[in-house]
C-alpha cells in the first residue's frame, strides 16, 4: 500500500513536471518503481556468481587443491591456448549459421504462413512444435537419426539416390549437422516474430505498388523487407546470444566432437569447469566469452534502436 | 476467350499446388522427427535398430514407457518439472510484466540491457558459484535452487516480450487517465494491463517452455528428489548398447506436454505477437 | 530386462521386489542365513537413512536389484540413484568441492577420479573401521580381496578410502562365425590382428573387420592397451612421459590402421555403445574393449550373436602381453553424519555374497578371490559364459593400468583422445602424439607438483 502511495506522490510531482516542461526528459524517474523488483532480483541471482567468477579468474584453483592467486595469468594462458582460440573461431562460424539460417527460412515460412489457407493454425502449430521441444530430447532423437550405418537420415538419403553421409560422426560435416538441427529448431520462432511484424503491415503501399504493376519480388524488397525489418532486428538479437551460447544440442549429440570439430567456447567451458575441474581458468574464460556476447548483443542492439518500430 | 480462361485457371490450380508444397516442404522436417520419434518409442529394440528402417512398427508396444517409468519415478520427475517450471513463470510475470512497461513507458532501454544480461550470461557460469551459495543457505536437496535459477530464464524473456509489447500500445488511453488523476499504478493496473493480455499470454507461454527445457541448471543443482524431467532423460542414456526404444519413450514424455500445449496456444502465441505489432493501426 | 540374472532365488526382478514388500517385517525371503551367520549385529544402526550415489552400469543394477535385502538386513533404508557417467562425476566432483555432499556413499572410477578424490581427502579413511570388530562383520574378510585390487585403490599416502568394486579387464572379442566363414584364427600378434582385420573387412556386407572406440577421451584405453604391449606405460610413476616415442607412435599407428581403414564410417564419434551396437548386430568382427559387456552378448533379447561370442584375452605385443586395467571402488564420504551405516552398505555391497552374484550374474569381475573360486566350484558358468571366465582369468595375470596414476587423467584422456580421434580422419600419428605430449607436459607439471 505504501509502495502504491509513493506511485500516487511520484505520479503527482511528475504529471506537474510534465505540465511545465511539457517534455518527456523527466519521464524516467516515476516509472522506476516498476523496474526495481526486477532489477533488484537479478541483481541478487547474478551479482554473486559474477563476483566470484571475477575473483576465481584471477586465482588458479582446481577443485581438491589449495588455491593461489594468479594475478592476470589465467588471461595471459587464454591468449596462448591455441584450443580456445579455435574454439571462439568455431563459434563465430557456427553463429553465423545457426543466426542466418533461421532468418532466412524463418522469412520465408512467415510468407506463406501469412497468407490464408485451409487448416493454417493447425499446421503453423505444427511448424512451430520444434522451438517448444526439448532441447535434450530432441538432441537425442536426431542422434539416433544421424547414426551412420543404422540411422532413418542416411537411409532417406540413399533411398532417393544420394549419397550417405556421416553427419555429426565427421570433422568436416559436424557443425553443418548441428546448424542443421538448429535451424530446424529455431526457424519457427524468427517465423513467429516475423509473422508478428506482417500482420502489422499497412495495405495502402502494396495496393498503390499493384496499381504501379510491381512486381512481387519488388514489394517484398521495397515494402514488406524494409517494414518488418525491425522484426527482423529483434529475430536477429535473440538468435545470435542463443547461436553464441549455445550448449544442449551440441553437448547431446556429438560433445563437441569427433575430436574437437564442434567445440564451441561453451563446451570449451564446460571442459574446463566440469571435466578438469579448473576453476580459475575456467572462470577467465567465462569473462571473455560474456564480453564476446556482449560486444555481439550491443552491437545488434544498437542496430535495433537505429531501426524503431516507430521508423 | 475461353481458352484464356481455362489457362488462367490452369494457372491458379498450379499455383495453389505449388503453395500447398510448398508448406508441406516447410512443416515436414518438423512433422517427421515427431513422427519418427514417436515410432521409435513404439517398436521393439530390435526393429529400432533393423536397417533399412522400419517407419510403422509390426506390433506396437509401451514397453518402452512402462520401461521408463519402471526403471526411475519419471512421475515425480514430472512434478518436479510442473513445480519449478511453474513457480519460476508466475514469479517472473509477477515482476516482470510491470518491469517490461515501466521500461517501455520510460524508454529507460539500459534498465532494459541490465535485465538482459542475465539472459545473455553463460548459464554455465552461474553453476558452481551457485551451488556454493545454495549450499550456503542451506537449500541444496530442495527445489528452491532450481527455481531461483530458472528465474534467470524466465525474467528476462518475460521483460524483453512486455517491452516489446508495450511499447506498441498506444499511449493516449492511459494519458488521459493520468490526466483524469489516476496513479500511474492504476493507469497500468486498469488499462495497459488488459490491453496486454494477449502480450502477457505470449511472454507466460515463452517463459513456460525455456524454463521447462533446461537441462544443465538440473544436471548440477538437482538431486535424487529433485530432478527434473530434462537431466532425467538424459539418464535414461544406458551403460550398455545404444538403446533407441526408451530414449525416444522419455523423449516424447518431455516434450508431449509442450507439444500439446503448443497446437493449442498456437493463435494465442499468434495474435499476441501480432497485437504487439499493431501499432497506430 | 527382468530376465532371471539371480539363479540363487529363480525368481525375475519384479517378483522379487513384490516379494520383498509382501514380506516386510517379518521372515523375509531375503536376509540370507550366511549374512547373519557370524553374529554380527546388522541392525545396531536401524532407523536410519542413508543416501547412495551410483555411477551408471552394471554393478549399479546389480545393487539396486538387492537394495531390499540390505534394508532387511540393517533396517537401515537407502535412497540410491544412478547417474551416467560423465555427468555422476561432475556432479559428485562439485558437491565433494562444495564441502557438503548430499550422498553418504559414493562410486569411484579408479582411472579417473582417484587421486582427486585423494587429494581432497574427501573419502573417509577406512583402514580403522575395517580393523574395529565392532563396525566391521567379521565374514568381510579383507584379506579375500585381491592384492592388486587393493594396491590400486590404495592412495600414495596409504589411505584406503574406497572397496574396490570392480576390475576392467580389456579383451578382445570375436565373432566366431564370421571368423569361421573367412578361416580365420584368433590373432596372437599385434600384426595378426590387423591381418584378420583386413581379412574379414567387408564394407560391401556392412561387415567392419574390427571397431572400437573413437571418440574422444573414451578412446585413450584403446590405444593404451597397444602401448603396454610395447613394454611401457603412458607415463611412469617419476612422471617420464612415453606418449611420443616410438612404442606410442607404433601404437598409434595400429590405433589408426584398424580404426580408420576396418572400423566403419563414422568411428570417430562412437563410444562403447555404439561399438556395442555394431558388435551384436554382427556386424563388427571384433571388438577391442573392457570385459564387462557378457552379459548384453549373451541376452538373447538384445543379442543376435548370442553363442558366436569368442572372448579372447589380448595377443602379446612385441614386448609384452598386456591386459589393460581400469576398476572402480565405493567409498564413504567425509562429509556424512551416517558414517557407519555407510560403512554398513559398504561392507554388504563388497560381501561374499554380492561378488559372488556379481560375477555369476556377468555383471563384470569382482575383486574377491572367493568369488572366483565359488563361481568355479558351482559350474554355474558354462558354454561362452565359461569361456568369458577364462579370458578373465587369462587376464588377470596380465593385468596392468590402462590409465596413469595422476591428478589429470581426465586432460590426459581428453588430449590424447583428440589426437588419436585426429589420426582416424588421416592425420600421422606421430605428428599429432608429439603434439599432444608438448600439450600435456605443463599441465602435468603443474598438478603433479604440490
Amino acid at each position: 500500500m505504501s509502495a502504491q502511495a509513493a506511485l500516487v506522490d511520484t505520479r503527482r510531482s511528475h504529471a506537474l513536471w510534465r505540465r511545465v516542461s511539457g517534455g518527456a526528459a523527466a519521464r524516467g524517474r516515476p516509472y522506476a518503481l516498476f523496474v526495481l523488483p526486477a532489477l533488484v532480483l537479478m541483481a541478487a541471482v547474478i551479482v554473486f556468481p559474477w563476483l566470484f567468477t571475477g575473483f576465481m579468474s584471477l586465482h588458479e584453483w582446481k577443485l581438491s587443491q589449495a588455491r593461489s592467486f594468479a594475478g592476470l595469468d589465467n588471461y595471459l594462458r587464454l591468449l596462448g591456448d591455441e584450443r580456445f582460440q579455435w574454439a571462439a573461431l568455431r563459434t563465430l562460424y557456427y553463429a553465423a549459421l545457426a543466426v542466418v539460417a533461421p532468418l532466412v527460412l524463418g522469412t520465408v515460412a512467415a510468407l506463406i504462413f501469412h497468407r490464408r489457407f485451409p487448416f493454417r493454425g493447425f499446421l503453423r502449430g505444427v511448424f512451430i512444435l520444434p522451438m517448444m521441444a526439448t532441447p535434450v530430447a530432441v538432441g537425442l532423437v536426431w542422434t539416433m537419426m544421424f547414426h551412420p550405418q543404422l540411422g532413418v537420415l542416411n537411409y532417406l538419403l540413399t533411398s532417393i539416390g544420394l549419397p550417405a553421409s556421416l553427419w555429426v560422426y565427421d570433422p568436416g560435416t559436424v557443425i553443418p549437422s548441428l546448424v542443421m538441427v538448429e535451424t530446424w529448431q529455431w526457424t519457427p520462432l524468427v517465423m513467429l516474430i516475423v509473422l508478428g511484424g506482417l500482420a502489422a503491415l499497412p495495405t495502402e503501399p502494396y495496393e498503390s505498388a499493384q496499381l504501379d504493376g510491381a512486381s512481387a519480388w519488388a514489394m517484398f524488397r521495397h515494402i514488406t523487407f524494409p517494414l518488418v525489418l525491425p522484426f527482423l532486428m529483434v529475430a536477429a538479437i535473440i538468435r545470435t546470444i542463443d547461436a553464441v551460447k549455445s550448449f544442449d544440442i551440441i553437448f547431446v549429440i556429438s560433445q563437441g566432437g569427433p575430436g574437437t570439430a564442434s567445440e564451441t567456447l561453451n563446451l570449451f567451458l564446460y571442459l574446463q569447469a566440469f571435466a578438469f575441474y579448473d576453476v580459475g581458468y575456467a572462470s577467465a574464460v567465462v569473462a571473455v566469452f560474456f564480453a564476446l556476447i556482449v560486444t555481439l548483443s550491443l552491437t545488434l542492439l544498437y542496430l535495433r534502436q537505429r531501426t524503431q518500430w516507430s521508423a | 476467350m475461353v481458352g484464356v480462361r481455362a489457362r488462367r485457371r490452369l494457372r491458379r490450380l498450379a499455383g495453389r499446388a505449388g503453395f500447398a508444397f510448398a508448406v508441406l516442404v516447410m512443416i515436414s522436417p518438423a512433422l517427421m522427427v515427431f513422427l519418427w520419434m514417436i515410432s521409435l518409442s513404439l517398436k521393439t529394440e530390435i526393429e529400432n535398430i533393423a536397417y533399412p528402417p522400419v517407419f510403422v512398427p509390426e506390433t506396437p508396444t509401451l514397453d518402452n514407457f512402462r520401461h521408463v517409468f519402471e526403471a526411475s519415478p519419471f512421475g515425480r520427475y514430472i512434478v518436479n518439472s510442473l513445480i519449478v517450471t511453474g513457480s519460476a513463470t508466475l514469479f517472473a510475470l509477477a515482476i516482470g510484466v510491470p518491469a517490461g512497461y515501466g521500461i517501455a513507458k520510460a524508454k529507460a532501454y539500459r534498465l532494459a540491457v541490465l535485465v538482459l544480461i542475465a539472459r545473455i550470461t553463460p548459464n554455465l557460469s552461474y553453476l558452481i558459484p551457485l551451488f556454493i551459495l545454495f549450499q550456503f543457505l542451506g537449500l541444496t536437496g530442495t527445489l528452491w535452487p532450481l527455481v531461483m535459477t530458472h528465474l534467470v530464464i524466465t525474467v528476462p524473456i518475460v521483460v524483453w516480450v512486455m517491452i516489446g509489447f508495450f511499447e506498441t500500445l498506444h499511449p493516449d488511453l492511459e494519458e488521459a487517465a493520468l490526466i483524469d488523476g489516476a496513479t500511474l499504478w492504476q493507469a497500468f493496473r486498469y488499462i495497459a494491463l488488459p490491453l496486454a493480455r494477449p502480450g502477457i499470454v505470449v511472454a507466460a507461454i515463452l517463459a513456460f517452455i525455456f524454463s521447462w527445457n533446461n537441462f544443465i541448471f538440473g544436471v548440477v543443482l538437482a538431486g535424487r528428489e529433485t530432478r527434473t524431467l530434462p537431466v532425467a532423460v538424459y539418464n535414461v542414456l544406458t551403460f550398455e548398447q545404444i538403446s533407441w526404444g526408451p530414449l525416444a519413450a522419455a523423449a516424447l514424455v518431455v516434450t508431449l506436454p509442450v507439444l500439446i500445449l503448443t497446437i493449442f496456444v498456437q493463435r494465442e502465441i499468434l495474435t499476441g505477437l501480432t497485437a504487439g505489432g499493431i501499432k497506430g493501426g | 530386462m527382468d530376465g532371471d540374472r539371480s539363479s540363487k532365488s529363480g525368481l525375475t526382478r519384479r517378483s522379487v521386489l513384490r516379494a520383498g514388500a509382501a514380506a516386510l517385517g517379518t521372515n523375509s525371503i531375503f536376509a540370507p542365513a550366511v549374512f547373519a551367520q557370524s553374529g554380527f549385529d546388522w541392525k545396531r544402526l536401524k532407523g536410519q537413512h542413508l543416501e547412495v550415489s551410483l555411477t551408471l552400469g552394471p554393478r549399479a543394477d546389480l545393487w539396486q536389484k538387492y537394495e531390499k535385502e540390505f534394508e532387511e538386513l540393517t533396517g537401515i533404508s537407502v535412497g540410491s540413484e544412478k547417474v551416467p557417467e560423465q555427468q555422476h562425476r561432475q556432479k559428485v566432483a562439485i558437491e565433494f568441492a562444495s564441502g557438503n555432499t548430499s550422498f553418504d556413499v559414493a562410486t569411484v572410477s579408479y582411472h579417473v577420479q582417484k587421486q582427486l578424490y585423494g587429494r581432497g581427502k574427501w573419502l573417509v579413511d577406512l583402514r580403522d573401521m575395517i580393523k574395529d570388530p565392532k563396525l566391521t562383520n567379521p565374514d568381510f574378510d579383507f584379506g579375500d580381496f585381491a592384492r592388486g585390487a587393493i594396491d590400486y585403490a590404495t592412495q600414495k599416502d596409504g589411505r584406503l578410502d574406497t572397496i574396490p568394486i570392480n576390475l576392467d579387464y580389456w579383451i578382445l572379442y570375436w565373432n566366431k562365425e564370421l571368423f569361421q566363414q573367412k578361416g580365420v584364427a584368433y590373432p596372437r600378434s599385434f600384426p595378426e590382428i590387423i591381418e584378420a582385420a583386413r581379412t574379414l573387412n567387408d564394407p560391401k556386407n556392412g561387415i567392419s573387420g574390427f571397431i572400437s572406440r573413437g571418440l574422444k577421451n573414451a578412446n585413450v584405453p584403446v590405444w593404451t592397451s597397444f602401448l603396454l604391449g610395447y613394454g611401457v606405460d603412458p607415463i611412469d610413476p617419476d612422471l617420464t612421459m612415453h606418449t611420443d616415442g616410438t612404442e606410442a607412435i607404433e601404437a598409434g599407428k595400429i590405433y589408426q590402421t584398424l580404426n580408420k581403414e576396418f572400423a566403419p564410417p563414422g568411428v570417430a564419434g562412437f563410444n562403447w555403445n555404439e561399438c556395442q551396437t555394431s558388435f551384436v548386430l554382427g556386424k563388427s568382427a571384433m571388438w577391442l574393449d573392457g570385459i564387462g559387456f557378457a552379459l548384453p552378448l549373451e541376452d538373447p533379447a538384445k543379442s543376435k550373436v548370442v553363442g558366436k561370442v569368442g572372448y579372447g584375452v589380448m595377443p602379446p605385443g612385441p614386448k609384452a602381453q598386456r591386459s589393460a586395467l581400469f576398476g572402480d571402488g565405493v567409498g564413504i564420504s567425509t562429509s556424512s553424519k551416517k558414517k557407519e551405516a555407510a560403512w554398513l552398505y559398504v561392507q554388504w555391497a563388497t560381501s561374499k555374497e554380492m561378488n559372488q552374484r556379481h560375477l555369476e550374474g556377468l555383471y563384470g569381475a569382482p575383486a574377491r578371490a572367493s568369488a572366483y573360486a565359488a563361481v568355479k566350484a558351482s559350474g554355474k558358468l558354462t558354454g561362452p559364459k565359461a569361456e568369458w571366465l577364462d579370458a578373465m582369468a587369462g587376464s588377470i595375470k596380465i593385468a596392468r593400468a590402462g590409465l596413469p596414476d595422476i591428478v589429470a587423467v581426465t586432460e590426459f584422456r581428453d588430449t590424447f583422445g583428440v589426437a588419436l580421434t585426429n589420426t582416424i580422419s588421416g592425420a600421422d600419428p606421430a605428428t599429432e602424439l608429439k603434439k599432444a605430449t608438448e600439450a600435456f607436459k605443463p599441465v602435468l607439471a603443474k598438478t603433479e607438483k604440490a
